[in-house]
């Protein structure tokens, strides 16, 4: 049988390290390990030209150079007889290697060090299979067959929602169905500085609702600079660095207002997949599994769909509760089964980042902050607790200029917040771009602006 | 050369390694070596391949007689490369017993690593053993960082004899 590149696919995602040799001018053989080798097409393979000073000598010298690769699921190895062609600095498939790079480095905080300059191009001349001593066996990385009726009802199932919040969780949920991934999370862009916040998760000892990641910063980075998918198959290899990221993170919310963002210690495989509409990025779906490799053509297709219906889904929700008509308020307010010690809920509202603090717990920052406080603004002064979205959203764009259309995702970040911290407030939604501030007993609030 | 303290205790930790020869029409070949030895006087490096495992490098070394072989520790990523003539010779009992503690370490610390331990043994069998001699030329730093592509006696701060 004459193998194709295309039977080799598990051999680039990177998990088992390939080997490249060359030899110079006199005949000096050169030995050493190559993360990267990136399928071009039936023929081509391209290296990231970051070789020891050694190894790309041996390339101009000598264009003659031997791979060996390594399936990641079986350990197979297959021998490659390639030929030099050319190095390349621009272009899509010059982005597309440096992304996959970039990718690695930036779970290292390495992005800017480990910065590709070029990429090398080889043809495929012989490709053979390297004698197994074993019979052939998957190893435990196996991953679960994605059925396409099973996809095309997930995708149904997302787009058959209207409201922001049943958007994110039958999207998170559908992840863990169909994907077998027990770990995900959504991040949507802040408008009001360069970050991402998380909006829903799945699977993490901590939510993380709320937390906020920069972003420039690693796959999520990646992803909403590029708007394409950014992956990382084998994490394993950087955990040590991951680690020591890891321990200056977090710490005491009430005192810095940042919430630890959630992580799950035994990823090895890590997605991030763009939400796109109209070719903006509106969220950032991250998917991690324990498994290596666990992203591959399959799973990276049905998550850009699932993505895609999320992205449209999450537009109509935005679009349904900014068109409703504002329907006219209850005319008495309802007690909820919030409790509190006393009749007074004291509130305190930071001008700087907006952030709100609610009995002296920190909630929440930013649009979704100055939205609580604004809120908390009416009650006090008018004693409503329901509220349109479209009435929120003319007083935020007078306060805040570069407010933008995303009112539902922040309305959905603040509900979660509430309910997360057990404040003695919280927001239910009454009916399409209506939403309610549920306070126990009616009882005052104290607000002080610093 | 003369092998420093530091490169031969290195040689004696859990290691994976990588071949590589060329043949007559430059062509390189690559694979993987199962087991080193050092010399007593520390200049040859005794390093065990599979000539029915990785034909393609045997067959290259025996024709040219050339040979790089670089040693990787998998829990730090500590890297040497050497380089030089070499000839093949037959493997003992005793080459395939050092074969076979080489091979067990190998596993033991990939496994810890994560990587699947059922995969391991396609990497790595005694069949057809060979012992590759090396007298060592040259010797290279391969390690990631500032000292990678050095040649081992400078970075190692030793003399060369």
């Amino acid at each position: 049988m004459t193998l194709r590149l295309a039977d080799l696919s598990a051999c680039f995602d990177g998990v088992i390290p390939s080997i490249i040799a060359t030899a110079a001018a006199d005949g000096t053989p050169n030995v050493s390990y190559l993360s990267h080798v990136v399928r071009v097409d039936d023929d081509h393979v391209a290296l990231s030209n970051q070789f020891f000073a050694k190894t790309a000598a041996n390339i101009r010298a000598n264009p003659l150079v031997t791979l060996i690769l390594v399936d990641c699921f079986t350990g197979e190895e297959y021998l490659l007889d390639v030929r030099f062609v050319r190095s390349l600095d621009s272009g899509p498939l010059f982005e597309g290697i440096a992304r996959h790079l970039a990718a690695s480095s930036a779970q290292i905080g390495m992005a800017n060090v480990m910065k590709l300059k070029s990429a090398d191009i080889f043809r495929v001349e012989a490709i053979g299979m390297i004698p197994s001593p074993l019979v052939p066996t998957r190893s435990e990385t196996g991953k679960p067959i994605i059925g396409l009726t099973a996809l095309a009802a997930a995708v149904r199932s997302i787009e058959r929602q209207e409201d922001m919040g049943a958007v994110i969780e039958q999207l998170l949920q559908n992840v863990r169905h169909l994907l077998d991934c027990r770990h995900a999370q959504i991040l949507a862009p802040d408008t009001t500085g360069g970050s991402l916040i998380t909006i829903g998760s799945l699977g993490y000892d901590n939510s993380g609702i709320g937390s906020e990641v920069a972003s420039n910063e690693g796959l999520i980075g990646l992803a909403v600079s590029s708007g394409k998918i950014a992956k990382v198959s084998d994490m394993s290899r950087f955990r040590r660095f991951g680690d020591a990221i890891k321990a200056t993170d977090g710490g005491d919310e009430d005192r810095s207002r940042n919430i630890t963002r959630p992580s799950f210690d035994g990823a090895r495989s890590q997605i991030a997949i763009p939400l796109l509409t109209n070719n903006e990025v509106v969220a950032v779906l991250l998917t991690e599994s324990e498994r290596p490799a666990a992203f591959g053509a399959d799973e990276e297709a049905a998550l850009e769909m699932l993505a895609a219906s999320a992205a449209r889904a999450m537009r109509g929700a935005e679009s349904l509760a900014a068109s409703a008509r504002q329907e006219p308020a209850p005319d008495h307010a309802v007690a909820t089964p919030c409790a509190t010690d006393s009749d007074v809920i004291r509130v305190v509202h930071h001008r700087f980042d907006d952030s709100v603090f609610v009995d002296d717990a920190y909630v929440v920052k930013g649009i979704a902050g100055a939205i609580l406080r604004q809120m908390l603004e009416w009650y006090r002064d008018q004693r409503r607790i329901d509220f349109s979205n479209r009435e929120l959203r003319l007083a935020l764009a007078a306060r805040m200029p570069d407010f933008k259309d995303n009112l539902e995702t922040r309305l959905l970040l603040l509900r979660r917040r509430l309910d997360e911290k057990e404040t003695s407030l919280r927001l239910a939604k009454t009916g399409r771009g209506q939403l309610r501030l549920l306070v126990p007993d009616l009882a005052s609030v104290e607000m002080r602006h610093d | 050369m003369m092998l420093d303290d530091t490169i031969v205790a290195f040689l004696h930790r859990p290691l994976m390694c990588i071949l590589a020869g060329s043949d007559a029409s430059g062509r390189p070949a690559a694979g993987r070596g199962i087991g080193v030895m050092v010399s007593d006087d520390r200049e040859t490096l005794g390093i065990i391949l599979s000539a029915w495992h990785y034909s393609a490098l045997a067959n290259a070394v025996a024709q040219t007689g050339k040979l790089a072989a670089t040693f990787v520790s998998p829990c730090d990523y500590v890297t040497y490369q050497f380089k030089g003539r070499t000839h093949l010779r037959e493997a003992g009992p005793a080459d395939l017993a050092r074969a076979e503690t080489f091979i067990a370490d190998a596993t033991a610390s990939l496994s810890a690593l994560g990587v699947p331990r059922g995969i391991i043994p396609q990497w790595m069998t005694t069949r057809d053993a060979r012992v590759a001699m090396l007298a060592v030329a040259e010797c290279y730093v391969q390690t990631p960082g500032p000292h990678a592509g050095m040649r081992a006696d400078a970075a190692n701060g030793a003399p060369t004899l």
